[in-house]
């Protein structure tokens, strides 16, 4: 038996900001899309600031706001240390700013960045290591939240040595750190943490039940050990062991998808609402990124490898956030606003405390975007990626302006 | 001797929404079990839709205050049990119509 309190929530006005900064880096992402080319290195200074502005601004600040709301509710706790929160947001958003800014205009303010972003991990590393020390419950997602963290770590720290490189204060194969530090953050952090929420969050919303967690299990330990085998293979430079690395990531990257079916196929809700959409895309961008990987392991050109990544962070990273923020907003607003009022006076369901005609706009500008950019980057053809890149502005306006109207609601 | 019955406690919880689908908690078939003793002290027996959902104790507290709503109730007790778990089979057919059906497997 447990219960989560009123008092083990965080309030609205520390978990509302990160929603709203993340979207807004989402949206200036987007827009600077159309500075870029259908066909690029991924080793540019100007590609990595992309990069950074897109998973440091937007997943990162969402998925730690979505954290500071979800931690209490897996872990049956309180934060250790809830207050943390008002200090990362900044350090975050400053640090990301400052980073892209070296990226793009002058390197020497990269370490600068790297060292604010770097603090503000540690601090929510360590803040969830705490909380987690408090807890009883060691289910998957416990366990995913504790690994996942770990390689947030591994990401950080490698991450910033490659800042100091790049700046000239240490020497080093800047290269194969990049290799790592990539695979420890996208493989390690963003994808378990994603696989380890969405086993609690998707069957949650769609009312599904008494699926079996095995097939989970297995992808999870796969994935964990995959990226392991490559960060490790990747500072060694031993390429037969970053191949066994990328192989059993893949393999459970497929256990992962045949769970998500499983439960898919117990579903109890039938609606196709924004956040279903936005579930069904998601996932077959990633099915389409894997199938896109597997090409470009298989001796394909670089551009199957962009349109790989392009689908995994746009497709699948981009449509797992934005789906959930129409479910997870509401009802943040309306724990705040509208329960004190229950048995009082008439509150809102939360599936009307979201602007139906900007979500669907959202969606399908949104999709259209991600699908024309991927298949402009595939056959390295500008002007299909810019009208991809279009369409992504105007979807990410689109949420934009809906997630404002969610966190106006009842004001 | 309390008058007051299953039915009727059934009933004042019926007033209890599920803000996220819509439904009050006896239709949803959340709520298992009501019973009075002599002096009018009632055990609700209900349980959630998900074990990680983050409304757990307001639920509690909201099915809690509508029992003592009726006259005469003494001490209302809320017990949120995991056994048997909830399926939707368990809801009423209103329920499984709106909500688009059982599952396919």
């Amino acid at each position: 038996m447990f219960a989560i309190s009123k008092d083990f929530a965080p309030p609205l006005k520390l978990i509302a900001p990160f929603f709203k900064i993340g979207v807004s880096f989402y949206l200036i992402a987007m827009m600077a899309l159309l500075a870029f080319h259908g066909s690029f290195s991924y080793q540019e200074m100007a590609v990595a600031g992309w990069i950074h502005l897109f998973l440091l601004g937007f997943v990162m600040m969402i998925i730690f706001g979505a954290m500071a709301q979800l931690i209490p509710v897996v872990l049956e706790v309180g934060h250790a240390v809830v207050d943390l929160y008002y200090v990362i947001l900044p350090l975050l958003g400053m640090g990301t700013i400052i980073m892209v800014m070296g990226f793009w205009l002058e390197p020497s303010l990269l370490s600068y960045g790297g060292v604010l972003v770097f603090i503000s991990m540690i601090i929510f590393a360590s803040e969830a290591f705490v909380t987690l020390k408090k807890t009883e419950i060691h289910t998957l997602t416990v366990k995913t939240i504790a690994v996942s963290n770990g390689y947030l770590l591994l990401g950080i720290l490698t991450g910033f040595v490659i800042a100091l490189g790049l700046s000239g204060v240490v020497t080093i194969d800047i290269n194969s750190m990049l290799k790592a530090h990539i695979y420890a953050v996208l493989g390690g952090f963003v994808l378990l943490t994603v696989m380890g929420l969405s086993l609690t969050l998707i069957p949650m919303f769609s009312l599904a039940h008494g699926f079996d967690e095995t097939p989970i299990k297995r992808g999870f330990i796969l994935v964990a050990v995959g990226v392991g085998i490559v960060f490790i293979g990747s500072i060694i430079s031993v390429t037969l062991l970053q191949w066994i690395g990328y192989i059993t990531t893949l393999i459970g990257v497929g256990f992962y998808i045949y769970q998500i079916y499983s439960i898919y196929k117990l579903t109890v809700r039938k609606e196709m609402d924004i956040w279903a959409k936005s579930m069904l895309f998601g996932f077959s961008s990633l099915i389409l990124s894997v199938i896109l990987g597997i090409i470009y392991l298989l001796g394909a050109t670089p551009p199957w490898l962009h349109a790989s990544v392009w689908f995994f962070m746009l497709g699948f990273i981009g449509f797992l956030i934005n789906g959930h923020l129409y479910k997870i907003v509401p009802f943040l607003v309306w724990f705040e606003r509208f329960s004190p009022l229950v048995g009082k006076e008439k509150v809102p369901m939360l599936h009307e405390m979201y602007p139906k005609n900007q979500a669907n706009m959202m969606f399908w500008y949104s999709s259209s975007g991600t699908v024309l950019g991927g298949i402009g980057l595939l056959i390295e053809n500008d002007m299909l990626f810019k009208g991809g890149a279009s369409f992504l502005i105007v979807g990410a306006s689109f949420l934009y302006l809906s997630m404002s109207r969610m966190l106006r609601y009842g004001k | 001797m309390c008058q007051i019955t299953k039915e009727a406690m059934f009933k004042a919880i019926s007033t209890v929404i599920d803000p996220e689908v819509g439904f009050n908690l006896v239709e949803m078939g959340l709520i298992y079990d009501a019973e009075a003793d002599e002096e009018c002290n009632a055990k609700i027996t209900m349980t959630l839709s998900t074990r990680g959902c983050p409304l757990h104790q307001m639920i509690k507290t909201w099915v809690q205050e509508a029992v003592e709503k009726l006259d005469g109730i003494g001490n209302v007790e809320v017990e949120v049990v995991w056994e048997p778990a909830w399926n939707i089979s368990m809801a009423e057919e209103n329920v499984k119509q709106a909500l688009g059906g059982i599952p396919s497997n």
